[in-house]
């Protein structure tokens, strides 16, 4: 497999070992990018930094919680509200941010104080919630700011109150990969088993590595309860703070972004016995096979048999439908971290599309591993591009829509690619049956959307066509198809609600039976 | 004949590939263990000799050998027409292959860090 140079990074020459296309009959055993290395110096990298890994991307989606940054404002601010992890407590986590606001006097005289008085006041503003996380940031880090030291004396001068310090500052690490290792190590030494949780049901799991992006946890919660398994704990999308302190009594953890929280589970597996299973939420094969493999952990495989059968037969011909029209239509996959992997080879399978690209910003050589073992032959496989790179592949590529973040999307945009939201989605949830169809029905509608077909147009040079009427997006996608295929009853495009969530919200106890029934015979 | 199966072997492995997450646990002795556990644990499905564990962490890798197992059934319906013998030896191969893919031929140079 041949490492692929990008012209615009000759001059970078280190940068020949990040890139590498996955020729006929070659392997990863044949060559694999580099990946979690320092960016390297004269390459304008899009990575975060350790200090958003673990506040923005692993902290912040606790819901009952306030999170303040110890820091200059600006660090809470880019930390804000730029990812959708909504919950189910109207969104607290969301709607505020808090920050110490630290100024150049803090940096000569100290910060500690004036920590201690944001933390009193913020307790004070909120006072229905009792838990915080402090996250540290590089000026706090560098001026030697002993935030523990503060937030113990907190938790002794307010009885009920309970703090997390998160000491990850953005140079703790080459990227936000970084912070997502320190604040789950962080975690798991400091909170978990401080609590003993309420166990409801016989069969206990803990969800790791589960955002909540638009909702996905809560869709798969929906899976489990239906099951009849408890989930006691989320790590950490719609996760509650107490609940996250018990995970130690979980029989088994569910997880599902290995990249930002593998570290948690094994260490779980070794201090606690509680076995890590590896799962996929996206597309229906491996969300069917998933659930499958808790129910035959918990010996109720009955139960997930049920859920499949019904989900795929409502959902599968909405997705089918939408597969006849993105059949050989070329994406690049260039999300954070898990979603290549999660993604190469089901949207493929799925919906058809030919994936030419898998990029990851932070991930590590295991990541580019499952991704370029997942993908089909010719995908280019980046590791921590830069824009110019970015915008080389495209050239080259010409994908049809890429999945990615906002700051490479907007530069798709500007040459004329569709791009969609890979880390914070355009209309999700994306897990789940029901997801995986709005997936596909997003790309739809970016891939055929008129208004992407006239920005393709180059006013400049090319030759307008005075003749041409008003443009639909089915018109423009059924152009090719045979009648056999747009007359086919079976299919359907999707039928679901706008916001599938009140719908979820609005279940009870008792539209899960299982729930709080039965023995397990099998868990020791 | 070794040719029909080292292409049955590549088959095989290629649906993990493609298919499964637990061949990559981040670190070497991890991978041992998975594909040590999981793969003879399939075998024996595949030979009708396993027995449903009780142990959480030995019922963690029976799911998903049980879960491999029904699917090389389904997708590769040749498998079905196997001696134990037969099956035996072709997942000894596999095992190794996914040994070389995932450890002793792996460029992942984060497999032998001490620490998770």
């Amino acid at each position: 497999m041949p490492y692929h140079e990008f012209d615009c990074s000759k001059c970078i020459p280190e940068r020949k070992q990040h890139a590498v296309l996955k020729g006929p009959g070659e392997t990863i055993s044949d060559a694999l990018p580099l990946g979690y290395m320092a960016t390297i110096p004269g390459t304008i990298s899009e990575r975060g930094c350790a200090y958003c890994g673990a506040k923005h991307v692993i902290g912040t989606p606790m819901k009952d919680v306030i999170h303040i940054s110890h820091g200059p404002v600006g660090c809470t601010y880019d930390t804000w509200q730029t990812k959708r992890y909504i919950s189910d407590n109207d969104n607290f986590q969301l709607k505020y941010t808090f920050a110490t606001d630290m100024k150049e006097k803090h940096v000569v005289f100290g910060a500690e104080p004036l920590l201690k008085k944001n933390i009193l006041e913020a307790f004070k503003a909120f006072p229905n919630i009792k838990r915080m996380s402090i996250y540290q940031t590089c000026a706090s880090a560098l001026i030697g700011d002993d935030i523990n030291a503060v937030a113990q004396e907190v938790m002794e001068e307010l009885p009920g109150v309970d703090i997390f310090v998160c000491n990850s500052p953005g140079f703790r690490g080459p990227s936000q990969s970084g912070g997502h290792h320190t604040i789950c190590i962080a975690w798991f030494n400091d909170k978990v088993g401080t609590l003993e949780p309420e166990i409801t049901s016989d069969y206990v799991i803990n969800y790791v590595g589960e955002y909540n992006i638009q909702g996905d946890q809560e869709v798969m919660q929906d899976y489990f309860k239906r099951m009849g398994i408890q989930v006691l704990s989320t790590f950490t999308g719609n996760g509650s703070y107490d609940d996250l302190r018990g995970m130690h009594r979980a029989h088994l953890n569910v997880l599902e972004c290995a990249r930002s929280s593998e570290y948690l589970c094994n260490e779980l597996r070794v201090k606690y016995g509680i076995p890590r299973l590896d799962i996929d939420g996206f597309g229906f094969e491996p969300l069917s096979d998933s659930l499958r493999k808790v129910g035959l952990f918990f010996g109720i495989e009955d139960r997930a048999e049920k859920i499949i059968q019904e989900e795929t037969a409502r959902w599968k011909p909405e997705l089918d439908w939408y597969k006849e029209r993105l059949r050989g239509k070329r994406v690049c996959l260039w999300p954070g971290g898990s979603k290549l992997w999660h993604w190469a080879h089901v949207i493929h399978e799925e919906m058809g599309v030919e994936v030419v690209s898998v990029y990851t910003k932070f991930g590590h050589q295991g990541d580019m591993e499952k991704g370029i073992a997942r993908a089909e032959e010719g995908a280019l496989a980046i590791d921590d591009p830069n824009e110019l790179e970015g915008l080389e592949a495209m050239y080259k590529l010409k994908p049809d829509c890429i999945f990615t973040g906002k700051r490479p999307g907007e530069y798709a945009k500007k040459i004329r690619v569709p791009y969609l939201n890979a880390h914070a989605y355009h209309n999700g949830p994306w897990k789940g049956y029901e997801g995986w169809v709005r997936f596909a029905r997003d790309i739809y509608n970016a891939i055929y959307s008129p208004v992407h077909q006239l920005a393709m147009v180059d006013i400049s040079k090319d030759e307008i066509d005075m003749k041409k009427g008003f443009e639909t997006r089915r018109g423009l996608s059924d152009a090719h198809l045979s009648v056999d295929t747009t007359n086919n009853a079976l299919l359907r495009q999707y039928t679901g609600n706008f916001d599938v969530m009140p719908a979820l919200r609005a279940k009870t106890i008792d539209d899960y039976p299982y729930l709080n029934r039965g023995k397990s015979k099998h868990v020791a | 004949m070794e040719a029909a199966m080292d292409e049955r072997v590549g088959l095989l492995v290629d649906y993990i590939m493609k298919h499964c997450l637990w061949q990559f646990h981040s670190r070497a002795w991890d991978r041992e263990r998975q594909n040590r556990e999981i793969l003879t644990k399939a075998r024996e499905i595949l030979c009708e000799e396993n027995e449903e564990p009780a142990d959480r962490l030995d019922r963690c890798h029976w799911v998903d050998a049980v879960v491999l197992a029904r699917n090389y059934k389904e997708y590769f319906p040749w498998i079905n027409a196997l001696s134990r013998t037969e099956i035996v030896e072709l997942m000894q191969k596999v095992h190794e292959r996914m040994d070389y893919h995932t450890i002793t031929g792996s460029l992942n140079q984060e497999l032998t860090d001490q620490h998770y």
